[in-house]
């Protein structure tokens, strides 16, 4: 089996339950994203456009749609023979089995599938941001520097640093100290919880931390300061351009609305840096003789009678006549009798809304109806 | 019982103009997303059938780029799969024929190989959802070594092909090509006993130039054929004109649902994985369809468009088909227009196809 130079471990095991309803019955990363997307096929693309062709997802947390979803990774390229997606739940071993209790645990959990492999570096993703990244570029950096460990870094405004974990560096970048969540920031280098780590020195930092009964096993709070403290080569690499972390309905709304909002921003039309997801086949979107869109996405599958306006219609969706949807989000396969007014709104996926709802709210809060009936 | 599927894909027509100057029937767009062959396909996976042989034109390369390995159909498969086979190149005369039997032959390890009972033999230029399973039940129920399937159709109306004369125990005892009082209309699909294939092979070895619907039709004095009648919506495609029906059938809400939106039957093709359709505040779309990776700023009435068309402001598209990659400039007017894949059209150009046959625009052209 050839060397690999960097496989992925994507962490999707997070339960999101900021995002209410929409992860009731489901995993965040599998969450409906844009109509035809889910949350992880940003992660999943952004692999295989870095020429990434191994990524072990780390499960926990509702993970069959997830799974179903994912699937042999075909979708994103990546049934491929030496390497492919691999979904890795918590499993038992002979002393018996734990949930995952950290990030890092997590990752301890699994160093025999990363020893299957032997990379030289192993890149660490959230499976719940969206973004598009050359992790290549990145790892370029890495190598170049010979860092123990590089941690991507977006500049975000100062007054809103103190909501994220800060890496403060020297003038080479050189990470000096991480502190989350600060108070007084010194720094407005926000982690964007993207990290590549040389395999030995992640490696033998997991074992050690796994031991330390003190230790919270998170990457943010103990591996990367215990590294620190050791002296080691730890870097950021300054990532310039969007991405955002959807753990709120409120950013979950704006950065779907931004897809077609700030096309410039995030745009999922180009074919560079494609974003692939595994959508089911659905003929294409019929609009009635009185249906009127404007200044919407539309995906395959939907049909529509009513008024669309400013709205994401996912997969599948249905809007009946005299309906009229405006600054919403339906999401796939939900349906929409007559003559309702949907107003910010997100329609779970499969929910079936009777004649004559009115669903929304007039205070500019994002209200999210229905509990999800997936069919994927 | 075992049943195994055959594809016939070795047939044009001259009908088309430059939509098939490098294409064959099956490998021509349809309904903004699919190819014609994707309904035979679709057909033989939904109704169970793993094995599916193609019998392949000589200009096969967008069928070939179409089909791969047949995963969107699930028949990537270790055991049995898709056979692609190139069939023979036809001369002007069997242009049109479905079931060359020299076709038949060549494939013939394809029938020898399988252990299957029964063979369901199809065209691929046909927009229908069958199931086979009842054929298949019916087939082996009646103990007849053929089985055609017909739809009856309105007399007078305009099809074309053969027209079956059923007896009262659903025997064929008649097969014209025009319908003499009867409209029992020959689907271009039939199920057979896999070994009376082999026989029939070697029986009219010499006869290879022919249809094997001919040589039956020749012959039926000899020959017990059963008959299944298809109920369902048959979109068939000889010219232009049909090729723009047909299309539009999709905006009629019974067809959509019967052929396109039936959750336990769906239509497979290959995915590209195209963007949501972005309508911008100018747009207005009424009665159509459009596939995803469209970007619509234009006025679009009655019409099918395919994947990543752009359509400019001002723009206005009625009673048209605009395949994939289209560019349509601001304020042109397109009406009863087909325009193939990566065609450029002028801002401020106007065309209209009037009532008669569509204006055809081939691949790749600008006007």
């Amino acid at each position: 089996m050839k060397k690999k130079k960097c496989i992925a471990m994507l962490l999707a095991g997070g339960q999101g339950s900021r995002l209410k309803e929409l992860t009731s019955s489901i995993a965040k990363p599998a969450v409906s994203f844009g109509g035809k997307y889910r949350i992880i096929d940003f992660g999943l693309s952004n692999c295989v456009n870095s020429g990434i062709d191994t990524v072990g997802i780390l499960v926990q947390y509702k993970p069959l749609i997830l799974n179903k979803y994912v699937g042999t990774g075909e979708s994103w390229d990546m049934a491929v023979a030496d390497g492919g997606v691999h979904i890795l739940p918590p499993f038992a071993g002979e002393t018996g089995g734990e949930w995952y209790e950290g990030t890092a645990d997590a990752i301890y959990h699994n160093i025999d599938f990363i020893d299957i492999y032997d990379p030289e570096n192993v890149l660490i993703l959230s499976g719940d941001h969206i973004y598009k990244m050359d992790y290549n570029l990145m790892l370029e950096e890495h190598v170049s520097r010979d860092a123990d460990l590089t941690v991507s870094v977006i500049e975000v405004p100062w007054e809103e640093a103190s909501r994220f974990g800060i890496m403060s560096t020297d003038e080479e970048d050189r990470i000096t100290k991480f502190s989350e969540k600060p108070k007084e920031p010194d720094s407005n280098l926000a982690s964007m919880g993207i990290y590549i780590f040389k395999w030995k020195a992640l490696r033998k930092a997991l074992l050690e931390d796994h031991k330390d009964r003190d230790s919270e096993h998170d990457f943010g709070k103990n591996i990367i300061p215990k590294m620190l403290a050791e002296g080691k080569n730890l870097i950021v690499y300054r990532f310039e351009g969007y991405w955002r972390d959807v753990g709120t309905v409120q950013s979950y709304y704006d950065s779907q609305m931004d897809l077609m909002d700030n096309v410039e921003n995030i745009n999922v039309f180009t074919k560079d840096m494609k974003v692939f997801s595994n959508s089911n086949i659905y003929p294409p979107q019929y609009l009635g003789p009185n249906a009127i869109i404007k200044n919407s996405l539309i995906c395959n599958g939907c049909t529509v009678y009513g008024t669309v306006e400013h709205s994401i219609l996912g997969s599948g969706a249905v809007v009946g006549a005299e309906t009229v949807v405006e600054d919403s989000i339906i999401l796939p396969n939900a349906i929409i009798g007559r003559n309702c007014k949907i107003n910010k709104a997100i329609i779970n996926e499969g929910v079936v809304v009777g004649d004559n709802e009115e669903i929304g709210s007039a205070d500019g809060e994002v209200f999210v109806y229905g509990k999800s009936k997936l069919s994927i | 019982m075992k049943t195994i599927g055959l594809i016939s894909a070795n047939y044009g027509s001259s009908s088309f103009g430059a939509l098939l100057d490098n294409r064959t029937l099956a490998s021509l767009p349809y309904g903004g997303r699919y190819r014609l062959i994707d309904f035979a396909l679709s057909n033989m996976t939904n109704s169970g059938i793993t094995t599916v042989g193609i019998i392949a034109p000589y200009n096969s390369g967008s069928l070939i780029d179409h089909i791969g390995i047949g995963s969107p159909w699930s028949l990537g498969r270790k055991s049995g799969g898709l056979f692609l086979m190139p069939g023979s190149a036809y001369g002007v005369q069997a242009a049109g024929s479905r079931f060359l039997l020299r076709d038949l032959i060549k494939a013939k390890k394809f029938f020898e190989r399988d252990d299957a009972d029964y063979v369901i033999m199809s065209g691929s230029s046909d927009v229908w959802n069958i199931d086979f399973e009842p054929l298949i039940k019916q087939h082996e129920k009646s103990g007849r070594p053929i089985t055609m399937v017909y739809k009856k159709v309105p007399r007078g109306e305009d099809y074309f092909g053969y027209f079956l004369n059923i007896d009262e125990d659903g025997k064929v005892t008649d097969i014209r090509e025009e319908a003499f009082g009867w409209a029992n209309y020959f689907a271009d699909c039939f199920i057979i006993d896999r070994d009376y294939m082999l026989d029939f092979m070697s029986w009219f070895g010499p006869l290879e130039y022919m249809d094997m619907i001919q040589i039956i039709q020749n012959n039926m004095d000899t020959m017990d054929l059963g008959t299944f009648e298809f109920r369902g919506y048959l979109g068939k495609i000889k010219n232009p004109a049909d090729l723009l029906k047909v299309n539009q059938a999709m905006t009629d809400y019974d067809i959509r649902n019967e052929v396109f939106c039936n959750p336990e039957r769906p239509i497979f093709t290959k995915t590209q994985d195209e963007a949501p359709v972005f309508h911008l505040p100018e747009a207005d779309v009424r009665n159509s369809v459009i596939s995803a990776g469209c970007r619509i700023e234009g006025r679009v009435e009655n019409s099918i468009i395919f994947r990543s068309v752009n359509v400019g402001k001002g723009a206005v598209i009625r009673n048209s088909v605009i395949m994939m990659h289209g560019e349509i400039g601001e304020g042109a007017v397109l009406d009863n227009v087909i325009a193939d894949k990566y065609v450029k059209i002028n801002d401020g150009v106007k065309l209209y196809g009037g009532g008669g046959e569509p204006i055809i625009i081939g691949k790749e052209k600008t006007i």
